[in-house]
């Protein structure tokens, strides 16, 4: 209960974060033609928090954006309003409210992940249920999933290696000491050290000079930690290798996920045709809760059975 | 063997696990205390409980030193055998003790590992959880060569108060002691008719031998099988749960003892026992069962393992006639002879009412269940009993179906489903024929 609520609190926040910078980004963003991910880096240091080393960067997009607002007009904005529509009903509501929300400012890339979110949520969950990858629950390889397009593939699976490592060192070292602690204060202990680890790799940035890494915000970031929480929990119950299973798939998931999500085609279409979109997705969830079969893992798990007389 | 027999994780839950239990069912299964609290007043035999810890305040008023030789520390929402201590003996030093893993603990190990437990170190969700210590349940001179250290239990998967599939649990050097096959346990399937086990699995891979020894698996006869299963029965009433996995360990002196319950209970059993669950709970789930006598009846006489008629495939292949001279078995323990006809175009056994009725089998004990037969005469309600005979020689026992066969010429119509093990001559001796329908019997 406490975890899922957790999750989509953070999960929220990123949204709303996108919300925040896309405002002033969308344009820009898309107007480059760079992938999403190098683009939503460069303005995700407006709204964050966390310390920026360099200032240049945040006043760089404000200043672009200021002055092209009016006249560029982002792809997915510019391909919604190329798009000639019918009457509104019964085919086109969500499309005269999309279309509405964009000029009034919403951001396009916004309506285009919250559109992809419940599919991306349907193929997690097909992933489980007709193949029979387990990963840590739906909202966790989700999470990291915005979390890679928010601050890039590459940098998130760094970053999240450096916290599964330094879980795993933490309680080796506290194995060898014989450090016997009781839950909570390990567990915080274990967070302490994990963020050490985020920070030692963010003090990496003025040396490799990686502009990706210098922009890391700071919810990508405790969507990460969160995770380690996670890992550790399924070490201390269960032996490490259960972990590290668990967590390979998580990282499968979530990248695919990212796939979908960062698919170019498939952003365009959700935006064209919302309504089908989403029934389709509907449809889709509903067959699936449907299917009662043996998953695809299993047929390999019985297989013998299956195969004998 | 036909994928659809099989039971998967999704039809686990979407069929059986979520349509028959109920959620205060799900919630005593969750809690073993809860559970152990259910098993007392329903007069379930369950391990005696010494302590129960809900609060530190209990951790550290508790007299630790007074404990035993041997007990058993656990948590009352543990997962998959995680967060147990089993003590066997005390240690030469006061206050310290051995536990089946020849570890040595004190009290102030204890103590830690009962705050632990209650901050929820072991429970699902990381809830904070209660902490109990119960007596230690030592292994069954029956298991005594088979198991690695812990204590050996048998899981009975129960549904509609059926006792459907039986697997033992025997604990390795791998596992630590536990008896969890995904820590490492070894399955053993168990055939649910004699109580003898059928073949094992470890990691999912069929075994022959106890790892690293020379010893058989298959072949265990399992001490008090009849009252196992109606132990296992009698705690699926109990619990509320329509569908259940019942883990009953044996105790030494005073006999099965039920351990825990599982709402969800693993599909590993299905390999150690070489046949898919999914059948199985389709043939029990519209059956009207009266009580835990009765389902184990059922049980018997419908999962009866095909490695019976293994062993008369090896005292060879029998040859049997047409037309044949039978002894049944009567309701109070008679041999009585009877003419039948082999029928292979049928795949159940049938009898006629009224022979049944003189014989004494239509007594309600008897009756494993009734089903609605549509034909031509309209619709009637038709017994199935339990029907024991020697076909040839050959002791068959087998649900059989009671019908009316007055204008019938042979009151007793024997099925496929016996003929295991078994050739029909088909050339038809007409002396013979009319010798039998001409004998008279009572």
């Amino acid at each position: 209960m406490k975890k899922k609520s957790v999750f989509s609190w953070c999960l929220g926040l990123l949204l709303a974060s996108f919300v925040g910078f896309g405002l002033f980004a969308s344009s820009e963003v898309y107007a480059q033609t760079t992938t999403p991910v190098k683009a939503r880096s460069s303005v995700s240091l407006s709204p964050s928090p966390s310390p920026s080393p360099t200032a240049e960067p945040t006043i760089a997009p404000k200043v672009d954006i200021t002055q092209k607002t009016q006249e560029v007009v982002g792809p997915l904005e510019k391909i919604i309003n190329e798009q000639t529509l019918g009457p509104v009903w019964p085919k086109n509501p969500l499309k005269y409210a999309i279309r509405a929300a964009v000029e009034a400012g919403v951001p396009a890339n916004t309506i285009v992940f919250l559109l992809l979110l419940p599919f991306i949520a349907a193929v997690i969950a097909a992933t489980r249920h007709l193949v029979g990858l387990r990963g840590f629950g739906i909202f966790l390889p989700a999470a990291l999933a915005v979390t890679f397009v928010a601050i890039g593939p590459v940098i998130g699976i760094l970053l999240f290696l450096v916290i599964i490592t330094t879980s795993i060192v933490f309680r080796f070292i506290t194995r060898k000491l014989k450090i016997k602690f009781q839950y909570l204060p390990r567990m915080a202990f274990l967070l302490l050290f994990v963020v050490l680890g985020v920070l030692g790799v963010l003090f990496l940035a003025p040396l490799v000079h990686q502009p990706d890494l210098a922009n890391v915000s700071i919810f990508p970031v405790l969507v990460l930690v969160l995770l380690a929480e996670d890992f550790s929990r399924v070490q201390l119950g269960k032996s490490a290798k259960t972990a590290i299973n668990l967590t390979t798939e998580t990282l499968i998931l979530a990248l695919l996920s990212y796939l979908f999500l960062t698919l170019k085609p498939l952003q365009e279409y959700a935006l064209l045709n919302p309504e089908i979109f989403l029934l389709a997705v509907a449809v889709g969830d509903f067959l699936m809760g449907k299917y009662v079969g043996l998953r695809l893992m299993e047929y390999m798990r019985f297989r013998k059975l299956i195969t004998s007389k | 063997m036909k994928a659809s027999t099989i039971l998967g994780l999704n039809a686990r839950a979407t069929l059986f696990s979520y349509r028959y239990n109920t959620a205060r069912g799900r919630s005593v299964a969750a809690s073993k205390l809860r559970t152990k609290k259910c098993f007392k007043k329903a007069g379930i035999p369950i391990p005696a409980i010494y302590a129960k810890f809900v609060r530190s305040e209990d951790v550290y008023a508790f007299n630790w030193d007074g404990l035993p030789e041997s007990f058993a520390l656990k948590p009352s929402k543990g997962l998959g055998g995680e967060g147990i201590i089993v003590v066997k003996k005390r240690d030469k030093n006061l206050g310290t003790w051995i536990t089946t893993n020849k570890n040595k603990v004190t009290v102030d190990d204890l103590k830690l590992h009962t705050m632990d437990i209650l901050e929820g170190a072991y429970s699902m969700g990381n809830v904070p959880d209660a902490a109990y210590i119960e007596e230690y349940v030592g292994r069954h001179s029956a298991f005594r060569k088979y198991a690695f250290r812990g204590t050996p239990d048998i899981r009975v998967i129960v549904f509609n108060k059926v006792p459907v599939m039986a697997m033992l649990r025997l604990p390795t050097k791998e596992s630590g002691g536990r008896a969890n096959l995904h820590q490492g346990a070894v399955g053993v399937g168990i055939d649910i008719a004699t109580g003898i086990t059928i073949r094992a699995i470890w990691h999912d891979e069929v075994i022959r031998f106890k790892p690293e020894t020379k010893r058989k698996l298959h072949g265990i006869k399992i001490p008090g099988w009849t009252n196992i299963l109606e132990i296992a029965v009698r705690a699926q009433e109990a619990s509320g749960l329509g569908y259940v996995g019942v883990d009953i360990v044996l105790h030494p002196e005073r006999g099965p003892m039920v351990l825990e319950i599982n709402s969800q209970p693993g599909l590993s059993i299905q390999m150690a026992n070489g046949v898919g669950l999914k059948k199985r709970l389709e043939k029990v789930e519209d059956l009207e069962i009266r009580d835990a006598e009765h389902g184990v009846k059922v049980a018997k006489a419908l999962f009866a393992s095909v490695f019976s008629s293994r062993v008369k495939a090896e005292e060879g292949i029998k040859t049997i006639d047409v037309f044949q001279e039978i002894t049944i078995k009567t309701g109070d323990g008679r041999r009585v002879k009877s003419a039948a006809k082999i029928d292979t175009g049928a795949w159940r056994t049938s009898i006629d009412k009224n022979l049944a009725k003189s014989l004494g089998l239509l007594d309600e004990n008897n009756i494993l269940w009734r089903k609605k037969v549509k034909s031509s005469l309209g619709e009637e309600n038709r017994l199935v009993i339990n029907l024991t005979m020697w076909i040839g020689g050959r002791k068959v026992t087998t649900p059989a179906s009671v019908a009316k066969r007055l204008s019938l010429k042979f009151p007793v119509i024997i099925g496929r489903k016996c003929l295991k093990g078994m050739v029909v001559n088909p050339v038809v001796d007409l002396e013979e024929k009319k010798r039998l329908m001409e004998k008279t019997y009572n």
